[in-house]
């Protein structure tokens, strides 16, 4: 099944489980059904419970906000990801803060889903990958969608919680299909699923056992299966192996499934689409760096795109955006 | 078989739903007749028949398609379609069941050493290594191995690696040259051993060839083998063992003034090295290879009859040359390039990339009856 279908079934299956689920977002409603067509449907099984908002990200996540302390548990859609910037103060000054802020009377269980990412050609305000600005505010998850991971298990487990999400779907991902770990494989691979203790999966891939890896690959979303499919090709035309670690909640991480792996390769390639320089690779290397001090064999490679605008030329924007050949050079690094 | 492709210009949509079938599957349809009504981002569409003929069904009914890939296929009658199911679920059936699933290079190496990847119980990816360790168990105890030939006074004794044709070569080189003699071969394939070419015996593997030298049964090793990945494997095996290179110069080979040869070098018959050129070690260079002044060459290249540089031309390491190829002066050939046969080379070429040539085809027909070779004897 393709992602977006499944998502959109995740979506399905929150609003028949838990009537307080409210879907709202830009053109969400039949015949339409979302900008990406994950709701396509909804509206029209789940009258009144599923609404399109005027063209205004803030009033979006304000409303959610107002929806959460009132007990709705509100899954907003945000049409592209470059808009969360509207929402910025929103997401940070409000709906993160109000559990501590008064001291857990009260709480504020919005998620935010949204497409992101380039590769379609649709330019600097349309591709980015902004959810780095969101790492590390305080009582807030960031999640990223990945084909490894079923989002119906996902959203399940991000409405059994009450903290906040950013759940972040890269618009590529939308027409694949979903690759789920079966009886511990994924493919011909073996995948090992680790689960956090808020029920949220770490998926780790490879070709041959841990033991015969140099080295672990850090990456959600698409860059996930770009990492993945470059891995599979290395290792069967080159024996070149690694190890995909692929988390769902991707702030903040949670470090069990990472450090066992790196325990065993001792050597990290962290990769991202979202712009190079204090960026989720720069956390990790940081916390790797430290956790493992003496005992890596090399220091941690980053692989980012480049800091600049995304230009609407697909050729341009595939000069400056992490893309398969990229990501295969960054492996090539760590693996060397 | 003509495949039906959904009409779109939308570039916002990679799939679209496939609302319905206007046309039953495996039913006769007319070109420009409404077949389909497929659904994208944008809008809903109908898809037409490109041309008269029976339909098969691609997808089903409210399932998401690809807009790239046909939804459908026509066929001028129903045993062509009939016939492209069974195909179809031939191709199938053969997709499915591969065989083990194995790397590349453990593929090349259960080729040289005869292990049947199926033998190999892996339950993930099979390596080199695991295949290697195959090879060790399957070894035949039973074959008795040959001792090496005691050799000549006077020229060193050569142990070579590879029983296949390259030995036949080497062994012919070294007798013309009367440079060395071949008192043994080892090669890694067990089924090889206790054998022998042009009279000189395959006396086991890799691991004979480290105990023969530790007992002093050889002075040097040649690395009979064109493959480039294994003359690097095993040049650095033999390093690592402590084994020396020599190397195999045809006598008919013209070497100029000034030419320097590294060591562990195999040169056929008729090669020319021009003044002051340079070459490494360990390269494999077939007969009527022509480098002209000025060359520098470095290891592990190997390559086919007939290549020519010019002057000043630069090979770097682990190049494959295929036959016949000539190179312009001043060319540089990055490390690892590969170059397909008859290629002209007039520019540089970077390191790990590939030299490919539009393939101008060679077209074999019948004789003409009244052009035959009496008529051309006339003449």
């Amino acid at each position: 099944m393709i992602a977006a279908r499944a998502m959109g079934d995740a979506l399905r299956a929150a609003l028949n489980e838990d009537d307080r689920v409210i879907l709202l977002g830009e053109d969400l409603i039949d015949p339409y059904g979302g900008a990406f067509k994950v709701t396509r449907g909804l509206s029209t099984d789940f009258p009144g419970r599923v609404r399109s908002t005027p063209i205004s990200e803030g009033a979006i996540a304000g409303l959610s906000a107002g929806l959460a302390l009132s007990g709705y548990r509100p899954i907003a859609e945000i049409m592209f990801g470059d808009f969360l910037t509207l929402c910025f103060d929103q997401i940070v000054n409000h709906i993160a803060k109000y559990e501590a802020m008064y001291n857990g009377k009260v709480t504020c269980p919005v998620i935010i889903r949204t497409p992101s990412g380039g590769g379609r050609g649709y330019g600097p305000t349309h591709s980015q990958s902004l959810e780095k600005h969101f790492f590390g505010v305080p009582h807030l998850r960031v999640v990223g969608s990945s084909l490894v991971h079923e989002p119906t298990a996902v959203l399940r487990a991000l409405l059994a919680q009450n903290s906040p999400v950013l759940l972040i779907e890269h618009k590529l991902l939308y027409p694949l299909h979903l690759l789920l770990p079966v009886g511990g494989r994924i493919e011909s691979d073996i995948a090992e699923v680790h689960v956090s203790a808020d029920g949220l999966p770490t998926v780790s891939i490879r070709a041959v056992p841990r033991e015969d890896c140099s080295f672990t690959v850090l990456a959600y979303g698409y860059q996930a299966e770009l990492a993945r499919r470059a891995l599979s090709r290395l290792a069967v035309v080159e024996e070149i192996f690694g190890e995909l670690v692929v988390p769902s909640q991707i702030s903040p991480l949670d470090w069990e499934p990472i450090d066992a792996s790196v325990n065993v390769t001792r050597s990290l390639l962290v990769i991202e689409e979202g712009v190079d320089g204090f960026a989720w690779g720069s956390e990790v290397a940081a916390r790797i760096s430290s956790h493992f001090f003496g005992k890596l064999r090399r220091p941690v490679v980053t692989a980012a795109s480049d800091p600049t605008v995304i230009p609407s030329s697909k050729m341009l924007e595939a000069e400056m955006l992490m893309t398969f050949e990229r990501v295969e050079q960054a492996i090539r690094q760590v693996a060397a | 078989m003509k495949p039906v492709l959904v009409p779109t210009t939308d570039v916002n949509s990679e799939t679209g739903l496939l609302l319905a079938w206007h046309a039953k599957d495996r039913s006769e349809v007319q070109e420009g007749e409404t077949i389909a009504e497929i659904e994208t981002s944008k809008t809903i569409f109908d898809v037409p028949a490109p041309e008269s003929g029976f339909l098969l069904h691609a997808a089903r009914e409210g399932t998401e398609v690809r807009l790239t890939e046909p939804v459908a296929r026509l066929f001028a009658n129903v045993d062509a379609l009939e016939a492209y199911v069974e195909e179809d679920q031939h191709r199938r059936v053969e997709a499915a069941g591969l065989g083990p699933r194995a790397t590349e290079p453990a593929r090349r190496r259960a080729e040289e050493l005869g292990v049947d990847l199926a033998s190999i119980g892996a339950e993930s990816l099979i390596t080199v290594g695991m295949v290697e360790a195959a090879a060790a168990v399957a070894t035949p105890a039973t074959i008795e191995l040959p001792d090496p030939l005691p050799g000549v006074a006077a020229l060193p004794r050569i142990a070579l690696i590879g029983a296949a044709f390259g030995a036949t070569q080497v062994i012919d080189i070294l007798q013309a040259a009367g440079s060395g003699t071949a008192v043994a071969i080892v090669d890694d394939d067990a089924s090889r051993w206790a054998g022998e070419v042009m009279g000189v015996p395959v006396v086991g593997g890799f691991q004979r060839l480290v105990t023969l030298f530790g007992a002093g049964a050889f002075d040097a090793a040649i690395i009979a083998i064109g493959s480039v990945p294994a003359r690097v494997r095993l040049r650095e095996a033999l390093a690592a063992n402590g084994i020396p290179l020599a190397s195999a110069i045809d006598p008919t080979a013209r070497i100029a003034a000034g030419v320097v040869f590294g060591t562990g070098n195999i040169v056929c018959a008729f090669c020319h090295f021009g003044v002051d050129t340079v070459v490494g070690d360990n390269n494999f260079l077939s007969a009527y290879n022509s480098y002209d002044h000025h060359n520098r060459l470095g290891s592990d290249i190997a390559t086919g009859p007939a290549c020519t540089t010019s002057g000043l031309v630069v090979l770097g390491d682990r190049i494959r040359l295929g036959t016949g190829i000539h190179i312009e002066p001043h060319v540089e050939i990055g490390d690892d390039v590969q170059v397909a046969s008859g290629s002209v080379i007039v520019a540089s070429v970077p390191a790990g990339q590939a030299v490919k040539r539009r393939l101008v085809t060679t077209v074999v027909v019948p004789r003409r009856l009244d052009a035959g070779p009496d008529q051309h004897d006339r003449r």
